[in-house]
């Protein structure tokens, strides 16, 4: 399903000029996380190197690197969709498990909490709690 | 004035002073947020583990205000983001037509691409303008200095937010603040992520992000840091002790929301703009604003 946001003939314009690399703060911070890498990696057709590499969870999709690439590539889009690879491979974080779980169960990503809310002054709000459910059953169905 | 108003998962649980300020200040400028309960969670955290059951989610929000006749204003970045993605990605012909098969398939609305998504700071910037802003402030905040962190998806994707503001020289929340006729500082770490997104999956490179804007800001001695989304808020407020003893320092730093400082120059109380909720207390500035 990735295949439809993933503009493969951009892909080849990246010549690995390293501008997403440089001007990323995770980068700066912790120089194992390198998305002209990723990029490179994914462009020869080896993404099943990034499956198990924890660095694809160490961006916060700020989209620097995408606002500033040269060739418009859209960087941080990929290595979203290098993600949604990686869980369908099966290479979960144990965020995402909870995560998830929550989201089938309520339709948010945080519970809501209407005593707090009825404390503050605020009226209650219903969850819509077996949307997220019925979207993940359509598109797993397909698969 | 109306719209719908798009809440989110985090604002009514982790931010019920954004919350309350927000409607408190649409309230006193004369816009109508009307409340959708058919709104679920935008699709955000969904977009990492399937990108298409994500687009889907987006799509149905934005189908149901498209049903109701309004466009949307919102109060969280990564919302805002999600949803303007999303309304680039449909105006493919091809994947609209997809998606609206698959939304029919769950009772959902069809989307056709009319309406319009905003975040709330946006909006005023944009629609309601500054210098009507300036027509109700009574309080004018003259004394105080703030440092404004924006939120990377408060306008990033650019393409997708329409260019509206700059994002290596982010300009209107500035404007906002400054209209009360406070102080906004330009400073070299302003556009630097909260890193609240990672904080589940990279913890200390989170909390490291997080640090480094907290310590800047702490030594330019501003009287709060200004933020525009729950996340980012959480980051450095509700973390602000456990970032500081990532780093081995004690910080103090308030942060409000754009709206909090808005309806402080409009003469809301403390009580009608949440400070009550405010975990690093604002004391010096709201006492000052009373």
């Amino acid at each position: 399903m990735y295949n439809e946001f993933f503009d493969r003939e951009k892909l080849k314009y990246c010549y690995q000029c390293g501008k997403c690399s440089s001007g990323c703060d995770i980068n700066r911070i912790d120089v194992s996380f390198q998305p002209h890498r990723l990029l490179h990696l994914i462009s020869i057709g080896a993404a099943d190197n990034l499956m198990e590499d924890a660095g694809l969870w160490k961006c916060t999709t700020c989209f620097t690197c995408s606002e500033r690439c040269p060739q418009g590539i859209k960087v941080t889009e990929i290595l979203w969709i290098a993600r949604t690879i990686a869980v369908k491979a099966g290479h979960i974080p144990e965020l995402l498990i909870t995560q998830k779980d929550i989201l089938l169960r309520t339709g948010r990503l945080i519970p809501m909490d209407n005593k707090k809310r009825g404390k503050a002054g605020l009226t209650a709000i219903q969850e819509e709690s077996s949307v997220v459910a019925r979207i993940f059953e359509i598109v797993e169905k397909e698969k | 004035m109306r719209y719908a108003f798009y809440l989110g998962c985090a604002t009514p649980v982790k931010a019920l002073k954004y919350e309350i300020s927000t409607r408190n200040l649409a309230k006193i400028l004369g816009i109508e947020l009307v409340d959708i309960p058919e709104f679920s969670c935008c699709g955000f955290p969904v977009k990492s583990m399937d990108s298409f059951a994500a687009l889907l989610m987006a799509a149905r929000n934005l189908a149901i205000a498209e049903e109701k006749g309004m466009d949307i204003i919102g109060v969280c970045t990564g919302c805002m983001a999600i949803l303007s993605e999303a309304k680039e990605y449909l105006e493919d012909e091809k994947l609209r037509d997809k998606v609206n098969e698959k939304l029919k398939a769950i009772g959902a609305k069809e989307y056709t691409g009319r309406v319009k998504v905003k975040h709330f700071a946006r909006f005023l910037y944009e629609d309601y303008r500054l210098d009507r802003i300036r027509d109700k402030i009574v309080t004018p905040l003259a004394s105080l200095e703030f440092g404004i962190h924006y939120g990377c998806h408060y306008m990033k994707p650019t393409h997708a937010h329409g260019h509206f503001d700059d994002p290596s020289n982010p300009f209107t929340i500035d404007g906002l603040i400054n209209i009360t006729g406070a102080k906004t500082i330009n400073y070299p770490n302003k556009n630097l992520c909260c890193g609240l997104t990672i904080m589940g999956t990279a913890e200390d490179i989170s909390f490291r992000l997080a640090a480094e804007k907290l310590e800047y800001l702490s030594s330019r001695g501003v009287d709060a840091m200004v933020v525009a989304c729950p996340s980012c808020c959480i980051a450095y407020e509700n973390n602000q002790k456990l970032v500081g003893k990532r780093v081995g320092k004690e910080f103090n730093l308030p942060v409000l929301y754009f709206t909090q400082v808005i309806g402080l120059a409009m003469g809301l109380s403390e009580k009608d703009l949440g400070f009550e909720f405010n975990r690093i207390k604002a004391d010096k500035i709201t006492e000052k604003f009373k």
